[in-house]
């Protein structure tokens, strides 16, 4: 067991427009009712973990819900599925599984967080604090943190196959379905840095990794970047689509909607989508927080709040502009710490 | 009880799978298609997917984790 501080020295920091709340440990532990908790945190990747740590170096009991079906993310999040993380401080260079580990054994080692792997179905008001259903149980929260984050986006199906090819050749993780893919040719949909770094990753299987982008130029991070330039292996191909994917039991090709290379048609054993991200805020619309055009859970940049009161929100489900994991984790915090001075305000 | 999964070193449902099967008591061969190739042409073969995990129990194919599903397949409760 780490060492799990109670603070008691809140008086140091306190919020410049809100008065100065009180040690708030006796309203938001409640140790008599297991299925009581002071805040109920839906979605276990890095924002939700780093809030339940966080929630708990505060005083507060906390229960991180996160469930894994078909081939919904695992506890860890997102991260799980990146090959290599470079851009988090105290670890030079490691995997996202393991990174994710690293964060999820450190939460765990608070006796004050408890990880459940279910389902949310849904989250209702319910006098002063809030009801959160799952498949399994009946929970309630004084408050609620939203760090559902996204899932991946699917080729539209007026991409003719997409659908009908998935997992025959069709594939959302390189990470997972890349070592099939020893000695072949294969293509990645996107232009972001995730995307450059599932053609990074291919590209260690693959004899050829084709990047088809729709815009004008792909987007990674300069350092990505120059590292797509330099491999050999990749070939980029700008301002295109894939308008079909072809095939018979598996993938055998594209159909692009501009001519490459003298055809429309190019051969590929495989095909790895990273066309971006579907925010995960349905379960916060009933209760009438407010979302922007894409779906993100709106919230005060300083404090993680949402626009009701006592439900925050953090990491990649918000309308946050930076969305990696060292700032979600950042969100998480700073959500756990905008929590406890609220509920120490209510008195 | 016949239970064999497919697998990659890097998958975590793959891991997420394999601990189902453990905390449930249920014996398991697993295969690394990473690095057999023949293995992942045999599992592409059975099952038509190319994508991991793909869990053979008791004659039913599993693609994905699937608690549910996994649970019908080995008669779990």
């Amino acid at each position: 067991m780490a060492n799990v501080n109670t603070v008691t020295t809140k008086k140091t920091i306190p919020k410049a427009s809100a008065p100065v709340a009180k040690p708030v440990t006796k309203h938001v532990s409640s140790k008599s009712n297991p299925s009581e908790f002071g805040i109920i945190i839906i979605g276990a990747g890095g924002s939700g973990l780093a809030a339940g740590m966080y929630a708990a170096r505060l005083g507060m009991t906390s229960l991180i819900l996160g469930a894994t079906q078909g081939y919904d993310l695992p506890v860890g999040g997102v991260i799980t599925t990146t090959h290599v993380v470079e851009n988090y401080p105290g670890f030079t260079t490691l995997t996202g599984p393991e990174l994710a580990k690293h964060i999820e054994d450190h939460t765990r080692t608070y006796k004050e967080v408890t990880i459940k792997e279910e389902r949310v179905s849904s989250v209702s008001k319910s006098g002063k604090g809030f009801v959160v259903k799952t498949g399994k149980g009946e929970y309630n929260g004084k408050m609620i943190l939203f760090a559902t984050g996204t899932k991946w986006k699917k080729l539209p199906e007026s991409v003719k196959g997409s659908k009908e090819f998935e997992n025959k050749g069709v594939h959302y993780c390189a990470l997972c379905d890349g070592p099939l893919y020893k000695n072949k040719i294969v293509s990645v949909i996107g232009g972001s840095d995730s995307a450059a770094k599932d053609a990074l990753l291919l590209a260690e299987h693959a004899t050829k990794v084709y990047i088809i982008y729709r815009g004008e130029k792909i987007r990674p991070e300069p350092i990505n970047l120059k590292r797509i330039e330099a491999n050999k292996k990749i070939e980029v191909i700008n301002s295109t689509n894939i308008i079909e994917v072809k095939g018979e039991k598996l993938v055998t090709g594209v159909v692009l909607d501009k001519v490459y290379k003298n055809s429309k048609e190019m051969k590929l054993d495989g095909i790895f989508v990273a066309i971006g991200h579907i925010i995960l805020s349905e379960l916060a619309k009933p209760l009438g927080v407010k979302l922007n055009r894409k779906g993100e859970i709106m919230i005060n940049h300083m404090t993680s709040e949402t626009s009701v009161p006592g439900v925050f929100a953090a990491g990649d489900v918000t309308d946050k502009v930076f969305k990696q994991l060292i700032t979600g984790v950042a969100d998480g915090c700073t959500a756990a710490h905008s929590a406890w001075e609220w509920i120490a305000e209510q008195g | 009880m016949a239970v064999k999964i497919y697998t990659t070193s890097t998958c975590q449902w793959c891991k997420k799978t394999k601990a189902f099967l453990k905390e449930n008591k249920v014996a398991f061969t697993e295969v690394d298609v990473g690095a057999n190739a023949k293995a992942g042409e045999e599992m592409i073969e059975k099952s038509g997917q190319s994508g991991v995990p793909v869990t053979i129990a008791n004659g039913k194919i599993i693609v994905g984790f699937d608690e549910g599903k996994l649970r019908e397949a080995l008669g779990l409760k």
